[in-house]
């Protein structure tokens, strides 16, 4: 009976580090992938059949019914310049010029994984209206403030209410030499404007 | 001391196996809650639903694109093969399809189908009409078909709104 009572302990200690483990894999999916390139992390095999049990569950927990590689690359960030991670109430400027792709957006997402809940409306750039909004200077380049307040930004991506937030980038329709070599992509450059000292 | 390592063992083997376990059953785990959601918990499927236009609001698929115009349909090939069909675009558009694992088994857009796509999907055994110009063969039963059409704007989204309501996905 002891015995019994042991074995059966010792196997409920066992799934719950087993549960334990495998959920904590799974919510590190904000940066899904292997490769970082100036901050942006893109994986070779997001959305393959191929791709690692691993590389699977995160897709499928971060990035369910995403596509191929041939249809979209998707880059990942949660750290600023200096590798810390992208704050809610922290300002910064994003800037960039022409992408690899068909057409392109950044696009924030709270840590939840869904668009943070402001009000704002304001979640995301993409090459169309960059290309109205933003006012490319003749290299076309563009910049856009991630913030939590306008202020006299042309063109914003709202961070209110964000937390610990990502910026995912995708490329839609991405030139080949972009897929098979990220290092090949002028990735939009992140730049911290200013940052309370203390976190809200 | 031989009684510990006994313990640890079986700790760590248990471990391991409900580690794994739980890993390898997430992808078909999460395409089904993401079924459900897609077919009002089962009541729509074999048909195109039409979501509109994404806000901070939208739950039912992580990481949506406030970009894009999403049309989906959930579906079931138990009673026979089904048809899909997404008008013409003239910008970014793309339908997927995905089996019950999350394998993206299937991609086309606007480019590779300049007048619009028409496929069927058949199950296990099952035939698609002849004639058919693409057949996507799922390895799973269930599955789910999203369109994607590029709507930055307001305005851009409401001609989306006109092309992806002729949008098709019905048992043939």
């Amino acid at each position: 009976m002891r015995a019994a009572l042991k074995l059966g302990g010792l196997i409920l200690i066992g799934a719950g580090l087993g549960l334990v483990s495998a959920l904590a894999m799974l919510n590190q999916g904000m940066n899904i992938g292997k490769e970082t390139v100036q901050g942006w992390v893109g994986s070779h095999v997001s959305g393959d059949k191929s791709a690692d049990p691993y590389t699977r569950a995160l897709v499928a927990r971060a990035g369910l019914l995403a596509l191929t590689q041939a249809e979209t690359l998707y880059f990942n960030r949660t750290t600023d310049e200096a590798g810390k991670p992208l704050r809610a109430d922290c300002t910064y400027q994003l800037e960039g010029g022409a992408q690899p792709a068909r057409w392109w957006s950044v696009t924030i997402y709270a840590a939840d994984n869904y668009l943070p809940v402001n009000g704002d409306d304001a979640q995301s750039a993409d090459a169309t209206r960059v290309a109205a909004l933003a006012k490319p200077d003749d290299k076309g380049r563009w910049t856009v403030q991630v913030s939590p307040q306008k202020g006299e930004a042309t063109h914003w991506i709202s961070s209110k209410n964000a937390g610990n937030f990502a910026l995912t980038l995708r490329l839609y329709n991405p030139q080949d030499g972009a897929r098979e070599d990220f290092n090949s992509i002028a990735f939009p450059t992140l730049k911290t404007v200013s940052c309370p000292s203390v976190p809200a | 001391m031989k009684p510990l390592i006994k313990s640890l063992v079986i700790v760590v083997v248990t471990a391991v196996v409900v580690h794994l376990a739980v890993i390898l059953s997430a992808p078909n785990l999460l395409m089904a809650v993401a079924f459900k959601r897609l077919s009002a918990e089962g009541k729509m499927v074999n048909q195109m639903i039409y979501p509109p236009r994404t806000t901070e609001a939208s739950r039912a698929i992580v990481r949506p694109s406030p970009d894009l115009a999403y049309s989906s349909c959930a579906y079931d090939l138990s009673k026979g093969p089904v048809r899909v069909k997404a008008a013409r675009a003239s910008d970014y558009m793309s339908v997927s399809v995905y089996a019950a694992n999350s394998d993206n088994i299937f991609a086309i857009n606007d480019r590779q189908a300049p007048e619009g796509v028409d496929l069927v999907i058949v199950g296990k055994g099952q035939v698609a009409p002849a004639g058919t110009a693409i057949v996507v063969q799922s390895p799973t039963q269930r599955g789910i078909v999203l369109e994607r059409r590029l709507a930055p704007s307001a305005e851009a989204f409401a001609s989306a709104e006109l092309a992806r309501k002729e949008g098709v996905c019905m048992p043939l």
